[in-house]
């Protein structure tokens, strides 16, 4: 189209353009101003393979918004999102042909304009969609505010008037020699009356390209900034194994430690605030907030942003102030930020990659290593690991107990063992854990795998205490093993319980203690794979507890728990799920929806463990809620976690379904049938323990 | 206002205790030590008056072997102002020599208060305290869980059986703290760095009693491991059958129904 603008017009156009692009600018450049108040992260840069792999699947090919429950709404939002990616292609073109009179290239061809209008009609579908569920079906943890509705009413004014100008175009006969016909507008021009051609359009045009100005002056102001803002935030999204928190670097020579003032923020948490949009997936998904605790990530978010864009004009002048510590912004309640179980369902919902559990970790530092302020239960727990080694204050010198009577090697009587079993403190001191531990033996045994304890050499791994924000005591405990570790020349290590397994496999190598880390639901199945151990149809020894009768052939459903740490944090869904359908008999179920990454959390982590739960419903009946609403007619419920183990138990009895409902460990199910494979390495002769 | 608290470092409840071949002792090798509890306490009450007055300073006073550097360490961490050690050639010293000697500091330092746990959790004496005060010639307050200062002292809360009383003591005075509001205080990374560096003044016990110290009128003659624990049993068949087997066993094997 011949743009409307001879003369005068490209004079206005042209000074509009550098007014409203200005405008945007100006803004984005105090933004960036502020991102920059943030400390430095040195782990944002390299991998950069893997951060344009990133911006190609999660921005352009926006991955993480279709994820149920989700799907409709993520389809029109990329819908959109690609809308605006063609559609800004058409907008430049306008702009460049009303300001100098010529085109871009490409815009004159047939694809061009068909995708211009398929897109044009698509996205208004997409904001009729979204002003619609705005309306009536409001997602229960959505800020829905005036901002939403004036971008989706700016953004159909913008498909409106694109269409409305290429009807009047087409009309007028304003379709440039060698230009492709618009299919859309074509169609719409039949409706134009004879002769409003030319209003139409010149109306249409200006209308089209000065809203376009306007939203270059008011998207940076808005939520909507996620637009630019997405793009470096999921390029710059963290290398760690989600699983592993941010080291604290040379802690003994720093005066301050987690996030007593916004300043304390990386760059990046700081760009994590300015990315969200207010969608509230994170806190849809979070198992506090579905329970009634205080907690919303979300809020923690928006909260920082806000803490942010309020004072941070104000740190930038003086160095020197500190501003209001996040911890107690708005009088925040402490709840709300130690109901966090870093459970990961608000990293995993997240389309933007935010990372909410670093931020809850940080204000916990500031609390627990700064202030103090730590509940008494958890720094009773916090005591308990300094003076005994285990959260729970227990003898250190028990630790080897569970194993009496089993012949389990230590390392001190076997250097030359080729596993480490970490056994761990619920392993070791938990009466239900230490018959876990007892059938990972059993099961190792059958396989004539090589391996030792540490027995009262084993000091807990210090996770509850990192994640309580107590980074210190979780280095030097984490040292302390991996001296030990040393010691013993120790390169392979197998754990049944979760959370070591993601501190020794994911954090451990920040301080320098690398090995071959394995959860022992991964050493099953890989024994299996290779037929070192054989499962037997059946075992008098039934997991569910049911009598004789149910025997044999029959089948028994097992429900699988997905544990955080397995799961979300680590990504291990299938495999246990594979050694479980392994087992003659069983057949194994699904607690839908809340599984795999929607997996619901059983309460325990983050140090939950050792915190009583005093607000709203305690998160593990709930899952016992979901467990019994799935209705799959599973007579147990099988796990892969200590703590979730636990949980579990304690939900079915508090729900009166302890009878029919047995929470077990799906080693416990393994130990029950196993037998040495055919690939079996005989110990016996060797006199192997 | 000056308080002093003295502290004893003991093992921590955590250590399961053996007992020496002698049989006189217990095993010292390899167990963890920590500030008793009750002492820990009342390292709590005193910096909650530290709290409410930053111009209160809190010393803390531990007489034992280099160890108990450590858990002088643990209270300087928590928040207390300067440590100082008593150092002793023999082990062990007297609870009757160990008040003089700490009367004797006190009388130096003049703090407005003394305060002490009740008793530590490894003798349990509870004596110190109580001849602390006596050889001051000063008032004592025992159970103590809240102390709040009025003129020239304090009203002391202390527990009694079933309640509460409230004394007024005034200063100086000794306290033998039971138990404080809030429990101990974890401390902070800062003041752990922070107390790492401080300097611990030792002095001497002998310097402290100047005659020397005599040795304990007391001695311990015996220790011994407590029984391990029988295992439970478990009675199966049918409910009545448990019933009366049950009962026969309470009546002829439990002796506790005739």
């Amino acid at each position: 189209m011949t743009a409307p603008t001879a003369g005068l017009g490209q004079y206005v156009l042209a000074l509009c353009a550098v007014l409203g692009f200005g405008a945007g600018l100006w803004r984005l450049v105090a933004l960036y101003r502020l991102v920059r108040l943030g400390r430095p992260d040195p782990e944002r840069w390299g991998h950069l393979g893997r951060r344009i792999r990133d911006e190609l699947v999660i921005t352009l090919g926006q991955a993480k918004l279709f994820k149920r429950p989700y799907a409709v709404r993520g389809i029109a939002h990329a819908l959109t999102f690609w809308g605006f990616l063609v559609i800004t292609v058409g907008t430049s073109d306008l702009l460049v042909s009303g300001i100098f009179g010529v085109h871009l290239p490409g815009t004159a061809s047939g694809a061009f304009a068909w995708t211009l209008d398929v897109f044009a009609v698509a996205v208004s579908l997409a904001v009729a969609l979204a002003a619609a569920r705005r309306l009536f079906f409001r997602p229960p943890h959505m800020h829905v505010a005036l901002g939403g509705y004036v971008i989706l009413a700016l953004i159909g004014f913008l498909m409106v008037s694109l269409l409305a100008l290429e009807a009047g175009g087409v009309a007028a006969g304003r379709l440039e020699a060698g230009a492709a016909p618009p299919p859309v507008g074509t169609a719409l021009a039949g409706l134009v009356p004879g002769g409003a051609g030319s209003g139409l359009f010149a109306l249409s045009w200006w209308a089209h390209v000065l809203t376009v100005l306007a939203f270059a002056v008011y998207l940076p102001r808005t939520k909507h900034l996620h637009l630019v803002t997405a793009l470096p935030n999921v390029f710059f999204r963290s290398p760690r194994p989600r699983g592993a928190l941010r080291l604290i670097e040379r802690i003994e020579e720093q005066e301050s430690f987690g996030a007593s003032s916004i300043r304390d923020l990386t760059w990046k948490q700081q760009l994590d605030g300015l990315t969200c949009t207010e969608c509230g997936r994170c806190s849809d998904a979070c198992p506090a907030a579905a329970t009634g605790k205080p907690l919303d990530p979300q809020k923690i978010v928006l909260d920082l942003r806000d803490l942010l864009l309020a004072e941070g004009a104000a740190l930038l002048a003086d160095p020197a102030a500190a501003g209001t510590a996040p911890a107690h912004q708005h009088e925040r309640k402490p709840e709300e930020l130690w109901s966090c179980t870093t459970c990961a369902a608000c990293v995993e919902a997240c389309p933007v990659t935010i990372e909410h559990i670093d931020k809850i970790v940080d204000l916990r530092r500031a609390l627990t290593m700064m202030e103090s302020a730590a509940p008494p239960e958890a720094q009773r727990a916090m005591t308990a690991i300094e003076r005994a080694g285990n959260p729970w204050g227990l003898p250190p010198d028990t630790r080897g107990d569970w194993a009496e009577g089993l012949d389990v090697p230590t390392f001190a009587e076997r250097p030359d063992a080729e596993y480490l079993y970490f056994v761990g403190c619920a392993g070791s001191f938990d009466r239900r854990n230490q018959k876990v531990a007892r059938s990972l033996v059993t099961i190792l045994r059958a396989a004539g795998v090589s391996f030792a304890i540490l027995a009262k050499e084993e000091t807990c791994t210090g996770d509850p205490a990192r994640r309580l924000g107590n980074e210190y005591l979780w280095q030097t405990q984490a040292t302390s093993n991996i001296e030990t570790f040393g010691r013993y020349g120790v390169r392979k290590v197998i754990t049944a319980c979760p959370h070591c397994f993601n501190t020794i496999a994911n954090e451990y190598p920040q301080l320098g203690g690398s090995y071959e880390t394995r959860h022992a639901l991964q050493v099953v199945e890989e024994l299996l794979a290779d037929g070192r151990i054989a499962l037997a149809a059946s075992d008098t020894a039934s997991s569910s507890g049911a009598d004789g009768a149910e025997r044999g052939n029959v089948i028994e459903k097992i429900a699988y728990h997905d544990p955080c740490y397995l799961g979300r944090h680590n990504g291990q869904y299938d495999g246990p799920r594979a050694v479980l359908d392994a087992i003659p008999g069983v057949e194994r179920v699904e607690i839908a929806p809340h599984h795999r990454e929607r997996g619901f959390c059983c309460g325990a982590g983050g140090g939950r463990m050792w915190m009583e739960e005093q607000v709203g419903q305690r998160v593990n009946h709930r899952r016992v809620e979901q467990l019994v609403a799935a209705d799959t007619g599973a007579t147990a419920v099988a796990s892969g976690c200590p703590f979730c183990l636990v949980m579990l138990e304690e939900g079915v009895g508090a729900k009166g379904i302890a009878d029919t409902v047995k929470p077990v460990d799906v080693l416990e199910l393994i130990a029950a049938r196993v037998r040495p494979g055919g690939n079996a390495i005989d110990t016996t002769a060797g006199g192997n323990a | 206002m000056k308080i002093l608290v003295c502290l004893k470092q003991v093992p921590d409840s955590t250590v399961r205790v053996k007992v020496a071949p002698d049989g006189r002792a217990i095993l010292t090798e390899g167990i963890t030590w920590a500030i008793s509890p009750y002492d820990e306490y009342a390292i709590e009450v005193a910096l909650e008056r530290k709290d409410a007055d930053p111009t209160t300073t809190v010393s803390v006073v531990a007489m034992g072997p280099a160890r108990s550097r450590d858990a002088l360490r643990q209270a300087l961490a928590m928040g207390c102002d300067d440590a100082t050690l008593v150092t002793m050639a023999a082990e062990e010293v007297g609870g009757l020599a160990a008040a003089r000697a700490l009367a004797t500091l006190v009388t130096e330092r003049k703090p407005d208060l003394v305060l002490c746990g009740k008793q530590a959790s490894d003798d349990d004496q509870g004596l110190v305290g109580a001849a602390l005060a006596e050889a001051l010639g000063l008032p004592h307050v025992a159970m103590v869980t809240k102390l709040e200062p009025a003129d020239g002292g304090a009203h002391v809360t202390k527990e009694v059986d079933g309640g509460h009383e409230v004394w007024k003591a005034p200063f100086p005075a000794v306290l033998l703290v039971h138990k404080s509001e809030k429990e101990p205080r974890y401390p902070s990374l800062p003041g752990i760095m922070k107390a790492k560096k401080k300097e611990i003044p030792e002095i001497a016990l002998a310097t402290l009693l100047g005659e020397g110290a005599a040795p304990p009128a007391v001695t311990v003659t015996r220790l011994e491991q407590p029984p391990a624990r029988g295992g439970g049993k478990l009675l199966t068949g049918a409910m009545a059958q448990i019933a009366t087997e049950l009962a026969t066993l309470l009546r002829d094997e439990a002796k506790v129904l005739s």
